[in-house]
């Protein structure tokens, strides 16, 4: 198993599987499970702290390092705003400065485990990110697709603060450990609504391991990018509105039932580990 | 609920404008083809009806998420006409066919000699389609009456909803003041003049000034006012408590705010779809703008891309929003691609 390590020890484990799996797609595919996975810990690491379960990673994809993680504090934050995108702009934020964010942003790919809302999206268009991979829908405000397409609109086209037209739209890809997000979900709201006391419906107060909705890739990314991540031997899913196989044919069920209580540290040593660079680099860049 | 005659408010119900100086923010609607839901129903004796319509009006009015004022709640059941048929809820409010029985099953009457007994219902079903909102013009109700479910017209429903604001015009403009001057003030020393202005129903006499921060030494490309002003909510309210804590002989308690729970906000430029979600996700109550944003704009169907944040129908809650179309608050100026 690949795991997401310091960017020097990374980069030599990503390139030997190039070797030990030669379709670049299956590399790709891969990735995005593997990254994936630290949000899908960072979530359930909320949940056992009493926070809606959403959580999110950022990557710098040139170095294939994580530089930035956050998690959903609308509960313990007296506003509801602070989203799990938030927590990480602004650990960046410090990381670089708060001018050099949209420079920074062009090599950044956000992981987080439910599609941002609409709000979210639009901040990370400002910030002129590369792309965003989710893994469930987020049905009530999701700005990807499900309830606006805010990544590819057209607000931002003629901004001169964008290095060229167009080049604020991203892509947001959906469907990455898809089941995972939804049941942590679904842990949170049987939870919440034991303490309700009007029940409101018998999904919401039974636990549902077995049924999901479909996915409709076409929502939220045409066939033609779809291909282009996950290779043309996937693109039946697209045709059937379901989830990839190769990496997701059952849930993984210790993933989201295992408390992750290191990841915190983890996270941060990453992320630490990263900024050490950056400040050898610029250190060197300035000597 | 005042009648619209005995209104002390001037409102042109034809352009939905108040006073001739604030302008009602509204999606353009598409009303002849009417989104459809469905309904709980059942059929009931006649001499049973007052003990439901009690019911109704104790446990379903003013929970239920979808409002059916619009719709006629009893009718003459047309298979059986010794019957009536009632409308419960929205499958909405309650999906679960156990939970209604359950819910029924609490409504008790009296008998003529005294006795608590149950209450007898059949035909308990959700398949009724009904529209959920009303038409705007009493010929489309006759049509949907007939296609659908008798409903009742209570003139269009927006006149209603421009009647009951609650609108203090000489506060309105006291704060129009305050974030225009502050505009004006910015630009004078070339800074971002885009300024918001948050009142809290429980405290309105201290508002909240935020200002744009997007170019200060510590803000970021996302530091709009709107944002901006929702932290420093927050954070008020963090130092409240805190005092309150500490403060506890005191008697001045208040109720705690909850975000920004019915806060009238107050805004120079159209906000971006960033900042108008953001006030969804807030609560609030009412938006009131002074210059329309026609790329980066969120609110207006003219701007951006129609977005209508504040009265999506795909999101569940909402905000009022006005423009200022009066030209007494002059602000200043930001290029139309900036999100503000
Ligand atoms: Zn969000
Ligand atoms: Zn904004």
């Amino acid at each position: 198993m690949m795991t997401l390590d310091t960017p020097s020890s990374s980069s030599s484990s990503s390139s030997s599987l190039l070797i030990s799996r030669k379709d670049a797609h299956i590399v790709m595919g891969y990735l995005h499970y593997e990254r994936m996975k630290l949000a899908i810990k960072l979530a359930r690491y909320a949940l056992d702290h009493n926070e809606t379960p959403v959580a999110c990673i950022f990557i710098h994809e040139p170095t294939n390092s994580v530089i930035a993680y956050g998690l959903n504090a609308t509960n313990h934050s007296l506003t509801g705003v602070a989203h799990a995108e938030f927590m990480g702009i602004e650990q960046i934020k410090n990381l670089v400065g708060p001018h050099h964010l949209m420079d920074f942003f062009k090599d950044v790919v956000l992981y987080v485990t439910v599609e941002p809302c609409i709000m979210c999206a639009s901040a990370l268009k400002q910030l002129n990110i590369k792309k965003v991979v989710f893994g469930c829908a987020n049905e009530r405000f999701g700005g990807n697709g499900t309830v606006l397409h805010i990544n590819k609109d057209k607000a931002l086209l003629n901004a001169p603060s964008l290095p060229k037209a167009e080049s604020a739209s991203y892509e947001a890809i959906p469907g990455i450990l898809r089941k995972e997000a939804i049941m942590l979900l679904r842990y949170f709201y049987v939870r919440e609504n034991k303490s309700a006391v009007t029940p409101r419906n018998k999904a919401e107060r039974n636990l549902d391991k077995e049924t999901f909705p479909d996915l409709i890739w076409s929502t939220y990314i045409d066939r033609e990018t779809f291909i282009q991540e996950f290779g043309s031997a996937q693109s039946i899913h697209y045709e059937n509105n379901s989830d990839l196989m190769s990496f997701n044919d059952d849930i993984d069920w210790s993933l989201i039932e295992t408390p992750w209580d290191d990841i915190v540290e983890d996270l941060n040593e990453k992320c630490q580990s990263f900024n050490m660079i950056q400040r050898k680099k610029s250190k060197l860049e300035t000597v | 609920m005042v009648k619209k005659v005995n209104n002390p408010l001037k409102i042109d119900f034809q352009k939905c404008i108040i006073e001739g100086r604030l302008q009602q923010i509204l999606p353009k609607h598409i009303t002849s083809e009417p989104e459809l839901i469905n309904i709980w129903t059942i059929d009931i004796n006649p001499q049973d009806s007052k003990y439901f319509i009690a019911f109704i009006r104790r446990n379903i009015k003013e929970t239920d998420p979808i409002s059916l004022l619009h719709l006629k709640r009893i009718q003459k059941n047309p298979n059986d006409k010794s019957l009536l048929k009632l409308i419960l809820c929205s499958v909405e409010y309650i999906a679960d066919r156990e939970d209604i029985i359950k819910l029924l099953e609490s409504i008790e009457k009296k008998t003529p000699n005294g006795n608590v007994e149950k209450i007898q219902y059949t035909n308990l079903n959700k398949d009724l389609k009904v529209p959920k909102e009303p038409p705007i013009t009493r010929e489309l109700i006759n049509e949907w009456s007939k296609k659908f479910w008798p409903m009742v017209w209570n003139g269009n429903p927006n006149d209603q909803i421009l009647n009951d604001y609650i609108i203090d015009m000489d506060s309105i403009r006291g704060k129009l003041d305050i974030i225009s001057k502050q505009s004006q003030s910015l630009a004078k020393s070339n800074e971002i003049p885009v300024v918001s202005l948050f009142v809290n129903p429980l405290d309105p006499l201290n508002h909240i000034l935020s200002i744009d921060q997007r170019n200060s030494t510590s803000g970021c490309q996302l530091d709009h006012s709107i944002m901006n002003g929702i932290k420093k909510v927050a954070e008020d309210e963090v130092k409240r408590r805190k005092l309150e804590q500490e403060a506890k002989e005191s008697n001045n308690y208040r109720e705690k705010t909850y975000l920004c729970l019915n806060f009238d906000v107050y805004t120079t430029h159209e906000p971006c779809s960033m900042c108008s979600m953001a006030l969804i996700h807030s609560r609030i109550k009412r938006l009131i703008f002074i210059k329309p944003m026609e790329v980066t704009g969120s609110l207006r169907p003219e701007s951006g891309h129609g977005y209508c944040m504040h009265a999506n129908k795909n999101l569940n809650s909402k905000y009022e929003v006005f423009q200022w179309i009066g030209d007494e608050y002059p602000v200043g100026s930001v290029e139309n691609y900036t999100c503000c």
